[in-house]
């Protein structure tokens, strides 16, 4: 047994073959993202890191260089965009090639729905979502919409309400902020920004 | 008498029986049972902070083979001392440390003081021969100020706590020639209490409070009479903010003098570990998964762009576990909300490389100013003293406001902002700075927080779930204990999942001798 165990050790590097195809290992440099967003980027609630697989290449780039050019994550009450935004400060435009093909090539399970709200109301308010995001939210890149499915339900709540109350979306340099800013206006209370997201992590 | 008739025991049962000895005197770390003859039980700990390595070393001692995995380029957690060229990973700012390169300036960044009733640390400091000295954690001259009360200015402690004394004592005098407490005290009584409160606060014969040579002079006293500065005003001291703060902060158990810290620095504790374990941590290795099989645990790690993975009979975890949602394992879903429950916690310190020891030069040698200001205190080093140079904590807080309004701030702005405040103490603070350091533990990779916070519902719906084991896979840290951001802490977290390892064994004797012999 004990010498079946020092083999099993020895081999242990053999085992990222059997490990799955979608399982990508951590460029080396780029540790610090999987510390908050946790493995295969699943996203952790208890850092606010959300999920980043299943997000497009187009719009992770375009996120990375907002937090990068402090047009997302300026605003003083937006703490958790704060922390990103010294993240992506220093970021080269090599890195941040690198870290898109690297989430766009992850996997992990879908997340578990952490909001009980009401769907059906939520329902009707995303109708106005629906018109750029799509009726199954997978996005549209024509209108540079983000696929939202596969999102955190706690992260689409936080940027509902950081739309709503100004904190995100209102930088000038922001235009696809702004537009989301504006029609976030459908969106009056937290319970409305609850109902969405519970609705939208429904989505199949 | 005893003592000579029945030898030390029976002094010693005695001792226990008039109560005058602890009941439980402390003997030292878990001894975890014993490998059996030609077995190598394996052990998996995740994390190198003190928990982790303390655990390592007590299970080496029993015979097991331990990896230690440390997701960071450094062992030691949040013991961290800095020093000349050492790197502060905070997260999407690191800095270098500036200060000289000399053996006296550093700084502890985490854990600073040792209270002589922290006997688990002190063990391993003794028997492990890290030297310790004495740290003044209480200065009575140094300061607190605060800009809404006594104008702002600066005040001595010897000098407040000298006039509170008084203008309680007053009162106390009053309320006892007001015949107050007749229906408790005898004539005599209330006479003694007079006399009592008239010597605790220095009052004059009629029980008044006009100040006292206890808290100084305002002339030379070798030469002259003293003359005390005039008391505050009850008023004044109602007002002021000091008295919910420091006035009591070297009354506190764990901060009752003297103190200690490390000769060096703290982390010569972790050296120490260090050169005691057998095997060395792994370090740079991020843990991925945690899976509980039949007979183990089965860890995966990162290390070098490459996927590890690595199987042992038990794996103790001293991962904060904040961290824990984001690394996939097959917990049960009461245990991860367990996890999940336990949040980030702020603090934030700023270390200042002073040019001159201007604060000796004051009369100040060791101890703790006291701020309103966000900066919350200013520690001044009591080792090396008269040392041309100095490492000064310019900001201790763990207020989550002013915590979070440094960690907004660039590493330049934080430094400025702490000598605005340094200023209001110290006329000309500033001109001393030659380069500083910040901390702030909430953004520090790899710990992204510091300390266990947890609603009061959470603590007690999953704070002693997770004491306990869940398969083979036992959670430790600070953050497992009711002392957290204390060392003693993390060290009595690891004695207890030992404790638990010895009755699991104790348990399942007979499955862990067929494990063993398959």
């Amino acid at each position: 047994m004990l010498a079946k165990r020092c083999l099993l050790l020895l081999v242990s590097g053999f085992f990222a073959f059997h490990l799955g195809a979608e399982e990508v290992p951590t460029p080396v440099g780029l540790e610090y993202c999987t510390v908050c967003h946790g493995a295969q980027l699943k996203g952790n609630e208890n850092i606010q890191a959300p999920r980043l697989s299943g997000l497009s290449d187009w719009y992770l780039e375009r996120q990375l260089l907002n937090f990068k050019g402090r047009i997302r994550g300026d605003h003083p009450d937006n703490i958790t965009g704060g922390e990103m935004m010294l993240m992506a400060r220093n970021l080269s435009d090599k890195e941040i090639k690198d870290i898109v093909a690297w989430v766009t090539a992850t996997d992990s399970p879908k997340p578990l729905a952490t909001i009980d709200a009401d769907i059906k109301a939520g329902e009707v308010l995303y109708q106005t979502c629906s018109a750029c995001h799509g009726p199954k939210a997978a996005g549209n890149k024509l209108l540079g919409a983000p696929n939202l499915s596969g999102l955190n339900d706690w992260y689409i709540f936080n940027q509902l309400n950081q739309f709503r109350l100004g904190m995100r979306g209102t930088h000038s340099s922001d235009s696809y902020g702004q537009q989301m800013r504006a029609v976030s206006g459908v969106i009056t209370s937290e319970k409305d920004a609850a109902n969405v997201a519970a609705f939208i992590h429904q989505l199949k | 008498m005893v003592g000579a008739a029945g030898g030390s025991s029976a002094l010693l049962k005695t001792s226990l029986a008039l109560g005058l000895m602890p009941d439980e005197p402390y003997t030292g770390p878990v001894k975890v049972k014993p490998a059996a003859k030609g077995q190598k039980p394996t052990a998996l700990i995740l994390g190198a902070g003190l928990a982790g390595l303390s655990t390592a070393l007590e299970l080496e001692r029993a015979g097991y083979d331990c990896t230690i995995l440390e997701a960071s380029f450094r062992p030691g957690g949040r013991n961290l001392t800095v020093r000349n060229g050492d790197k502060i990973d905070e997260m999407g700012n690191p800095q270098i440390c500036q200060f000289d390169k000399q053996e006296n300036l550093y700084f502890n960044c985490g854990p600073a003081r040792i209270p002589g009733h922290h006997r688990r640390l002190l063990h391993y400091c003794k028997t492990l021969h890290v030297p310790l000295q004495i740290k003044a954690n209480s200065s009575k001259m140094a300061y607190f100020q605060d800009d809404k009360s006594l104008g702002g200015k600066p005040k001595r402690i010897v000098e407040y706590h000298t006039d509170v004394r008084g203008l309680m004592s007053e009162l106390l005098w009053k309320s006892a020639d007001s015949n107050q407490f007749d229906q408790l005290l005898s004539k005599e009584d209330v006479a003694k209490l007079k006399r009592f409160s008239k010597t605790y606060g220095d009052l004059t014969e009629n029980g008044k409070y006009i100040g006292s040579d206890r808290g100084g002079s305002t002339k030379d006293r070798m030469l002259d009479h003293p003359s005390p500065h005039a008391p505050i005003e009850l008023k004044a001291m109602l007002d002021s903010s000091f008295w919910y703060g420091g006035l009591l902060g070297s009354e506190t158990y764990d901060w009752a003098e003297p103190l200690m810290e490390p000769t060096g620095g703290m982390d010569n504790v972790i050296k120490a570990f260090l050169r005691n374990l057998k095997k060395q941590p792994v370090l740079n290795a991020q843990v991925k998964k945690i899976f509980n099989r039949d007979n183990g645990v089965e860890v995966t790690y990162e290390h070098g762009g490459q996927f590890h993975t690595v199987k042992a009979d038990y794996c103790f975890n001293n991962i904060p576990a904040h961290f824990m949602a984001g690394i996939e394992n097959n917990f049960s879903d009461t245990y991860q909300s367990g996890l999940n429950a336990i949040k980030r916690g702020h603090l934030f310190k700023i270390a200042y490389q002073m040019k001159e020891r201007f604060w000796e030069n004051d009369g100040i040698y060791g101890g703790i100013s006291y701020s309103k200001d966000a900066i919350g205190q200013i520690w001044y080093p009591s080792h090396d003293i008269h040392a041309q140079k100095g490492i000064l904590l310019g900001a201790y807080t763990w207020d989550e406001k002013s915590t979070k309004m440094f960690e907004a701030l660039s590493q330049e702005e934080r430094l400025k902002s702490g000598a605005v405040s340094g200023e209001k103490i110290h006329p000309g603070f500033s001109q001393y700075i030659e380069n500083g350091i910040t901390i702030p533990w909430s953004r520090m990779n790899h710990q992204m927080g510091c300390g266990l916070r947890m609603s009061h519902e959470n603590f007690e719906k999953y704070y002693h779930m997770l004491q306990k084991p869940e398969g083979r896979h036992f959670m430790i840290g600070d953050q497992i204990s009711h002392h957290t951001g204390w060392q003693e802490g993390a060290l009595a977290s690891s004695e207890q999942a030992l404790q638990q390892l010895n009755k699991m064994l104790a348990a399942n004797f007979n499955i862990g001798e067929s494990n063993y012999v398959s």
